[in-house]
């Protein structure tokens, strides 16, 4: 292989993850590019949809900032969570509509990542019923929680709060996110050229950081809990 | 236009964007390999589906895997849709299921599949400079690949083309663009992309589309190590001295509203699926110009249980494969009775 080869192959392969690219990137060509042909951050939370097989399986990806961004401030978190295990089950059992549900620390957010049926507002208003304690108790330790607790008593806007710290759903399709920012009139760009798909998608990810990556893998997709349920026998 | 002379016309199409075409060779998935094994339907299959092949006894199959190319030059290294045509051999017939590694097709119409082939003609190609590719970095775009040893030419930017000033394009145009080269041809998924309908036992019908996924996984080559020209039946044939290789055939079952008619939309991966059986390779067939060669594939042959949607594609790829089989001199494989 000549010299110019391995030039060609460097910039290929090597050039666009070597650090000084990367430091040049960050600095300098994704803020002129925001810039120049800026992004609005995309709605997080599930897709409307009226297929069956949409409103079952959905996801929740709520990522929340916690106010005390310490190991004390984390370890209240955990505290919050392990203190209302018993709210939590009592609440998942009689709600019914969710197939998995998990609180996470990650740096310093709470995120509560779960798997439910039916329609979103629904759900979280279900929970603000049967453990609107617990959200509280949780909700209070994040940046802006204290304007919405009491759940019980701002159930809207509670409803919009969660919302808003629901991730961005990324569609399986890479694709789709042009028709997503279009639909959001969120594309200054209006490129329809497929080469600057990755730059759209970089401008979606400086803006919305935080995404979920596509609709998700499911083992047995198009079941609601309820069928699952009747279906082993262990309930309705 | 006449269903004979539209399906000369698609042939036609498809043979003029590859001008070393070999006449008497197929017009794309020219180079291929024919596999023997079995089918076993899976305990559910049946509750879904009539077809004899779901039925539970184990069933004789064909396959040829193949690389999308129509040039009579064998490239197995260079990053293209791979094909993966399954015959199965009933008790007193045969049906196809033919399907490739893209997941959804490039065009809605036999209009539009004319007017894209016409955009995929071969052009020049050369390396991209230095400088221009710096550039699109900076502009964070995607520059065209370096072209392969040998390679003088490519449709890709006549498809990409057709794909910024056509939408339904985009999805599949990208995924092509980017699918590369597998490691072997049972390391790939594959599917039929077309929407089929079902009939159950009960009677009900159900809009369903199929695709095999490989129990080895799926996995690709480095595009960064030189491609290798002649790998992938050698690799099948050293593997299945080894071990068989499998396949898992699941079958997604539509919902109303999806796209049944319009093979460039996916549907979403929340419908419900279904493991419809395992398929078993056993060997390389020993006569590969009885198994790949001569053989002829159509997706509409289908047994009872089995029907087309009315997907305009599907529907036009039933005269343009007959069309292609005559004029190779393929051996004929009738729709009943084969």
């Amino acid at each position: 292989m000549g010299f110019v080869d391995k030039l060609h192959k460097f910039v290929n392969y090597e050039l666009p993850k070597s650090p000084f690219f990367l430091w040049i990137a960050a600095k300098i060509l994704v803020p002129f590019w925001a810039w120049r042909t800026p992004v609005k951050p995309l709605p997080g939370g599930p897709r409307y949809s009226v297929q069956p097989g949409d409103n079952v399986q959905r996801m929740m990806n709520l990522i929340m900032p916690l106010k005390d961004k310490s190991p004390v401030g984390r370890a209240r978190a955990a505290q919050a969570i392990a203190a209302n295990k018993d709210e939590i089950y009592a609440g998942l059992d009689n709600v019914g509509t969710v197939h998995f549900a998990r609180f996470v620390i990650v740096d310093d957010n709470i995120c509560m990542f779960s798997v439910y049926d039916g329609d979103f507002t629904n759900y979280i208003r279900d929970f603000i019923a049967t453990i609107g304690s617990v959200f509280d108790s949780v909700v209070e330790l994040v940046e802006g929680g204290k304007d919405v607790i009491p759940s019980e008593q701002n159930v809207e806007k509670f409803i919009d709060w969660v919302h808003a710290h629901d991730l961005y759903q990324v569609p399986d399709t890479v694709t789709d996110i042009l028709r997503d920012q279009e639909a959001a009139g969120g594309d200054t760009s209006g490129t329809n050229d497929l080469l600057e798909l990755p730059r759209e998608i970089i401008l979606q990810l400086h803006v919305n950081p935080n995404v979920s990556l596509g609709s998700g893998y499911r083992a047995y997709p198009g079941y609601s809990v309820a069928q699952v349920r009747e279906r082993f026998g262990i309930g309705w | 236009m006449g269903g004979l002379s539209l399906a000369k016309q698609l042939v036609d199409a498809v043979i003029a964007d590859f001008p070393d075409h070999k006449p008497g060779t197929r017009p794309i998935h020219t180079i291929g390999v024919g596999v023997e094994g079995y089918f076993e339907a899976s305990d559910v299959a049946k509750t879904y589906c009539i077809a004899e092949h779901f039925q539970g006894p184990r069933v004789r199959v064909q396959v040829r895997f193949s690389n999308g190319s129509g040039s009579p030059k064998q490239h197995d290294g260079w990053s293209d849709v791979r094909g993966m045509a399954t015959r199965f051999h009933l008790k007193d017939r045969a049906t196809d299921l033919i399907a490739m590694t893209l997941g959804e097709f490039f065009v809605r119409t036999v209009e539009e599949f004319l007017d894209f082939t016409g955009h995929a003609h071969q052009t020049p190609i050369s390396r991209v400079p230095l400088l221009q590719k710096i550039l699109a970095m900076i502009q964070f775009k995607v520059f065209q690949r370096d072209p392969y040893p040998e390679q003088v030419a490519s449709g890709d930017a006549g498809t990409l083309d057709y794909a910024n000033k056509h939408r339904f394009a985009q999805l599949s145009v990208v995924q092509a663009g980017d699918i590369g080269a597998p490691v072997s041809y049972v390391r790939a998924s594959y599917h039929a992309v077309h929407t089929f309908i079902i009939t159950g036992p009960d009677g009900v019908r159900r809009p369903v589309r199929f695709s095999w996924k490989p129990v080895a996984g799926v996995r690709t080559t480095d595009p960064r190590d030189p491609p290798v020209d002649v790998y992938l039946k050698k690799e099948l044939e050293n593997r299945l001295d080894q071990w068989p290789a499998r396949f898992l055939l699941m079958m997604m079952i539509g919902e109303p509203g999806d796209a049944l008619e319009d093979p460039t939309q996916p549907w979403p991966a929340r419908r419900v699926r279904v493991v419809m059986g395992t398929l078993t390779l056993t060997n390389v067939a020993k006569d590969q110009e009885a198994a790949s060669e001569k053989i002829g594939f159509n997706p509409w042959r289908l047994v009872p249980g089995i029907e087309a949607s009315g997907d305009p594609i599907l529907f036009a790829r039933r005269d343009a494969y007959q069309e292609s089989q005559q004029r190779r001199d393929a051996t004929p494989c009738p729709f009943h009775g084969s």
